[in-house]
């Protein structure tokens, strides 16, 4: 028992889901056979299950996106493999799941964020994500072009928080 | 217009030039595609170098080239569409100076693959290009390089070093100085290149099992052992090492400790993210911490362990800093004449 009741079923938010990311049509072909649940790295060591979250959303379950299993998926594609169906990008349908998360302001925890500052910083200062990379950097005067397709990103954001933090500690 | 898969057909080339397939890369203009986690392990990317103008081909590495940003991606930092803006950026800059990309690292092929994977669905296609459009309407200057569209039909092809390697394995064999001697070794294939679909052209070689690297393995004198963590993944995950640890670890210490297990000598892989997790002397000690035991299996990428049989100086086979009693090791016992 799922815990489920007919009334509580509905397609809303598969729809939406989908009008989002078209490839997310194909879950309805999920069998919940739990191929995919057997072989992930991340059902291994945590919550994570697949095929809870697939019901979940074919049930018209928002509170999937408050769930912090969502962030455990290791988006090895594993699943992907041994779907014995064709085309459920299960991936795909986690990043999109995060997505909604995010934009409903359930989101990631600020200390998981907290660790992308400085790699982020990096990715728009100077083109990769570590400290003194192997060649250098991309070129400063080429920086404008990866800030510019980043406009408006999370990435950003998170990036803009690593300035302000820097101000503040600065002042103090 | 549909994107172009722009994996290298491997298979074509064995089936046109049988017996010799090295022959097809002469005339071609091959750069390597710049990991950010070489730099921990430049002899990843060297020793494939190396090993490229010694068969006298003509390699490079793309001055502009980005991070594949791929770690952004995976945690909902930026869009699918700026993904893939970044992605063709990177492939418009190697498109011009290149015929082939080879890459060591499992991720970014993954990533290159992926990005241009979306450009199937029109919406984000669209987004894409009006993201590259950006730069043609700046005043940035008539010979600005970076103008940048969408590539419906590039030259450009892209390969993974194992696959590469692999089809040229006789000039790699015939390259070698010395061999494995029977040293025992456990194959790490890594999650994005075990289950990659992209650059597959049948279901049969997506579901197949890979082999490639315990084949390297043989055939270099050693004996390849199977482990039962063998598919598992590093820890890596996507972040996870970073955002969940000590769950990550786990994984970590029970691929270390199956190797371990049926007594490899060490762990060969053909990615430096993988190599970064399976290594790192912080997470080995962690890992002490939590399961209360000191795991010390060496770990080598596939390009770092050819230019060691060819050869190559240790120090530039293997960054010193990462050296280990049980490394040095095995250094000393594939090297003695």
């Amino acid at each position: 028992m799922d815990g489920y009741t007919d009334s509580d079923w509905n397609w809303d938010f598969y729809e939406e889901l989908v009008d989002d990311v078209d490839e997310n049509r194909n879950i309805i072909q999920c069998i919940f056979c739990g191929k995919c649940v057997g072989d992930c790295p991340a059902t291994k060591v945590s919550n994570f299950n697949i095929r809870k979250i697939i019901r979940k959303v074919l049930r018209g379950d928002r509170s999937v996106l408050k769930d912090s299993d969502i962030w455990y998926c290791y988006l090895c594609e594993r699943c992907r493999r041994v779907c014995p169906k064709d085309n459920i990008n299960i991936p795909l349908l986690i990043i999109n799941l995060r997505n909604e998360s995010f934009k409903k302001g359930y989101g990631p925890r600020y200390n998981d964020l907290r660790k992308y500052v400085e790699m982020s910083e990096r990715f728009l200062t100077n083109g990769t994500v570590l400290e003194d990379p192997l060649d250098g950097g991309l070129l400063p005067e080429r920086m404008e072009e990866l800030n510019e397709i980043c406009n408006f990103a999370r990435i950003k954001y998170v990036f803009k928080a690593s300035k302000h933090k820097e101000k503040k500690k600065k002042k103090s | 217009m549909e994107a172009v898969n722009l994996a290298l057909n491997l298979d074509e080339i064995e089936r046109n030039y049988p017996g010799n397939p090295l022959e097809y890369f002469k005339d071609k203009k091959l750069c390597l595609f710049k990991a950010c986690l070489e730099k921990y392990f430049p002899g990843v990317r060297w020793g494939i170098q190396d090993l490229l103008e010694g068969l006298d081909l003509e390699v490079s590495t793309c001055a502009n080239q980005s991070c594949c940003s791929g770690t952004f991606f995976q945690r909902n930092l930026i869009t699918r569409a700026q993904f893939a803006a970044i992605n063709e950026r990177n492939l418009n800059e190697m498109n011009r100076q290149a015929d082939i990309v080879l890459f060591s690292c499992n991720g970014c092929y993954n990533s290159v693959l992926r990005g241009r994977d979306f450009l199937k669905f029109s919406e984000v296609k669209k987004k894409t290009q009006d993201l590259l459009n950006i730069f043609k309407e700046k005043e940035f200057g008539e010979n600005y390089p970076g103008k940048y569209d969408i590539l419906d039909n590039p030259k450009i092809r892209v390969t993974h070093d194992l696959d590469f390697l692999y089809l040229i394995r006789n000039d790699v064999l015939n390259s070698l100085k010395f061999d494995l001697k029977g040293l025992k070794v456990a194959a790490h294939y890594g999650c994005h290149y075990l289950n990659l679909e992209r650059d597959k052209k049948t279901v049969e070689s997506y579901l197949r099992d890979k082999t490639k690297l315990d084949e390297f393995i043989s055939l270099f004198g050693g004996i390849p052992v199977d482990y039962q963590e063998k598919e598992e993944c590093c820890g890596w995950g996507a972040s996870q090492i970073v955002i969940h640890p000590n769950d990550a670890l786990k994984g970590t210490y029970k691929k270390l400790k199956s190797a371990e297990n049926v007594g490899a000598d060490f762990l060969l892989m053909p990615c430096p993210t993988c190599l970064y997790t399976l290594s790192k002397p912080e997470f080995r000690n962690e890992i002490s911490v939590l399961f209360g035991e000191k795991l010390d299996i060496p770990t080598i990428h596939l390009n770092e362990l050819i230019a060691i049989l060819r050869g190559c100086e240790e120090e530039r086979c293997i960054t010193l800093r990462r050296k280990t009693p049980r490394l040095d090791e095995i250094f000393e016992i594939i090297t003695k004449e």
